[in-house]
């Protein structure tokens, strides 16, 4: 029932490219920019929608689960503050200088601004580098998740679960609806077919003799090392839950474009706040009320520890995370939406309800990782928290919609991010090399269209490999946009900034990023920490030093470029 | 022709811009102090309309009050001059059309 209602919700998307394609102008402006024509309602979705992943949905509840109700201060609250703040000060003048001078995407800006190609060909490789990661962040999870929440899909009646047991229990008494696939014979416990982990509960009551117990626990085991379970799930594979994805994000960001893209994560950002909200009433009525579960939480000393930050998030640590949402200013995805604003008014909106939306969305999740904190037992995979707390308290139709809701925040992400891509290949690397008028408009969106589809193999095969360390490498993505963010700061208000400083930044930021990666494969347990502080505290602070000094040391802009972005006033 | 009456009232409106452009400054550095809320650090209780722990109900404030300072900020210190530009640039280019 689940992977039907996922499947139907992606129908819904293939949908929507379709008719966007049909919309698409025959124009580059069109297919990288909807024409710069996105007013504010659709401007606000994109831009929340993309900066939200889902991490936004299943993270917060199983970092609250961990962590306690500090994440919601650690992590949405500061970014609801320095998010608003950058689209003030960042966003709508970025939208005035695109404008202006034509940019579609971040890297031609920074070459304008700086008369550098050698500043661009080093951000390049960084920038693409980092998107590349965090896309697969969303490309990997989303097989995952596809993963988790469809098993017993497909019924594989030849597959067979077996477990030792020394004898029948005397009290043993078999559910009916198992009887024709569970049988007790020869020293030995079978049962054909697909098999969901969350049957152990109803297998365990089949009987109270101790060998049974530890029968039904050796066939529903997970060998640790391998990660291999004895049983089949019959879930859809994580190899085609992630071919399923990509191709719809594929197929939309192909035939719609931008236009596309902004009309899809609109229409995602809505059923993910949509989908947490019917979440959290659900499970919440099924806990009795949210007073009710609280006062519950609250009576128990054992396990009330989350619902504070003592012990849990050190004060340096809270303080410093401020620098990680600065990374949303660097996110070349969304320097792209920012573009594409019929005006800079429009901006206003995205200001003032970006951080309602943060709040909206994630103070139930948080709430629900708090509950079940109390509810499910020590040792729960963090990440399973918000999916074992649906399956536990609402019926397979929610479960499958709160999928569709983590899948539709997996891909506004995603979306954004090969179209971005793509971009910066047509127009950064090719069309900058070949001259601009080298090569025709629609030239240049056959060019955007062949780089989605091989940025989206490359994600693919990549997602296929080693994906532990992937997820562990792409957490540095978000440290490293960040440590950027000065040299944009910089070019936007620093009429002295020149690109001998830029560079320098750029360079020292990389090798901050490397050894700070490095640094962090010595820790084997919690969060990297650098004296109590976030690593991106120091990066981004040597960072802007290491600019800023540099600059004042090399000769300053020729006043030329310095009146091309910062004119007089009359 | 800037006259002096005119010259007085644009002075004027520069002037008030400035100070709600430091006062919405000083709002977001107040909101940042505020997020550091170490007085809340130990605290279970009170729950907030009787579910929200306070540490969690400070930060939703918080969250409110970023939106509200965002507001402020859009209301008395947006930069209209970046839409008035684009006006005037599709004016003269309109203008050029027509000439010629």
């Amino acid at each position: 029932m689940s992977f039907t209602i996922i499947l139907c919700y992606l129908s819904l998307l293939l949908f929507l490219g379709v008719f966007a394609g049909r919309l698409l102008k025959k124009s580059s402006g069109d297919f990288f920019l909807a024409s710069r024509g996105i007013g504010p309602f659709m401007l606000l979705m994109s831009v929340f929608g993309t900066t939200m992943t889902a991490f936004a949905l299943i993270g917060s509840t199983g970092k609250t689960f961990e962590f306690g109700i500090g994440v919601y201060g650690l992590m949405a609250s500061w970014s609801g503050i320095i998010h608003a703040a950058i689209f003030f000060l960042i966003g709508a003048k970025v939208w005035a200088l695109g404008k202006k001078h034509g940019y579609v995407t971040q890297l031609s800006y920074f070459r304008d601004r700086y008369q550098s190609d050698g500043l661009v060909l080093l951000l390049f490789p960084l920038v693409v580098c980092f998107v590349i990661l965090y896309l697969l962040i969303g490309v990997i999870g989303a097989g995952r998740f596809i993963e988790g929440v469809t098993p017993e899909t497909f019924s594989r009646s030849e597959a067979t679960a077996t477990a030792p047991l020394a004898m029948a229990p005397a009290d043993l008494k078999i559910h009916p609806d198992w009887k024709a696939r569970m049988s007790v014979k020869d020293g030995k416990l079978s049962v054909t077919g697909s098999l969901h982990p969350k049957r152990k509960g109803l297998f365990m009551g089949f009987s109270k003799a101790p060998e049974w117990k530890k029968a039904v626990g050796a066939l529903m085991a997970v060998d640790k090392k391998t990660k291999k379970a004895n049983y089949e799930s019959g879930a859809v594979p994580k190899w085609a839950g992630m071919a399923i994805v990509c191709l719809v994000v594929l197929f939309y960001v192909f035939f719609g474009g931008m236009r596309a893209t902004a009309w899809a994560n609109t229409m995602q950002t809505i059923v993910f706040m949509v989908m947490g909200l019917i979440a959290f009433y659900v499970i919440t009525d099924a806990l009795g009320g949210p007073k009710a579960a609280s006062e519950k939480l609250l009576a128990n000393e054992a396990k009330n520890s989350v619902m504070a930050r003592e012990s849990l998030i050190g004060t340096w640590q809270f303080l410093t995370y401020c620098f990680i949402p600065l990374s949303v200013g660097m996110f070349p995805h969304l320097f792209q939406h920012w573009l594409t604003a019929k005006k800079a008014s429009n901006f206003k909106l995205t200001v003032v309800a970006h951080p309602i939306c943060i709040l909206i969305t994630w103070v139930p999740c948080v709430l629900l990782g708090m509950w079940a904190f109390g509810i499910l037992p020590d040792g729960t995979n963090p990440n399973a928290v918000l999916g074992m707390m649906v399956s536990r308290y609402s019926g397979e139709v929610l479960a499958g919609l709160i999928g569709a809701g983590v899948l539709a925040a997996i891909m506004s992400s995603m979306d954004s991010q090969f179209l971005c891509l793509s971009s910066l290949f047509t127009n950064d690397i090719v069309s900058h090399h070949f001259g601009k008028n080298a090569i025709s408009d629609e030239k240049k969106i056959l060019l955007g269209r062949g780089f989605v589809v091989l940025i989206v193999l490359v994600c693919y095969l990549i997602g296929l490999s080693n994906t532990q360390s992937v997820f562990d490498l792409g957490v540095w993505c978000f440290t490293g946009f960040a440590g950027l963010f000065p040299i944009l700061v910089a070019a936007l208000y620093w009429k002295r900034s020149n690109k001998q400083g830029a560079i320098a930044g750029v360079l020292t930021l990389a090798v901050l990023e490397t050894a700070g990666y490095l640094l962090s494969l010595s820790v084997h347990e919690g969060e990297f920490l650098i004296l109590g502080m976030m690593p991106v505290a120091f990066i981004v602070t040597i960072t802007t030093a290491v600019m800023v000094i540099v600059t004042l040391l090399t000769p300053p802009p020729s006043d030329e470029l310095v009146e091309k972005f910062f004119p007089a006033k009359n | 022709m800037i006259t002096q009456s005119s010259f007085n009232s644009s002075a004027a409106t520069d002037s008030r811009e400035t100070t709600v452009r430091i006062l919405v400054i000083c709002l977001i550095l107040l909101l940042a102090i505020l997020h550091q809320d170490w007085w809340w650090w130990e605290a279970k209780e009170p729950l907030v309309f009787g579910f929200m722990p306070i540490g969690l109900a400070w930060h939703a404030g918080i969250s409110l009050a970023a939106g509200l300072v965002g507001l402020v900020a859009v209301m008395f210190c947006w930069p209209d001059h970046l839409d008035d530009e684009e006006e005037e640039e599709a004016v003269a280019k309109t203008g050029k059309e027509e000439a010629s």
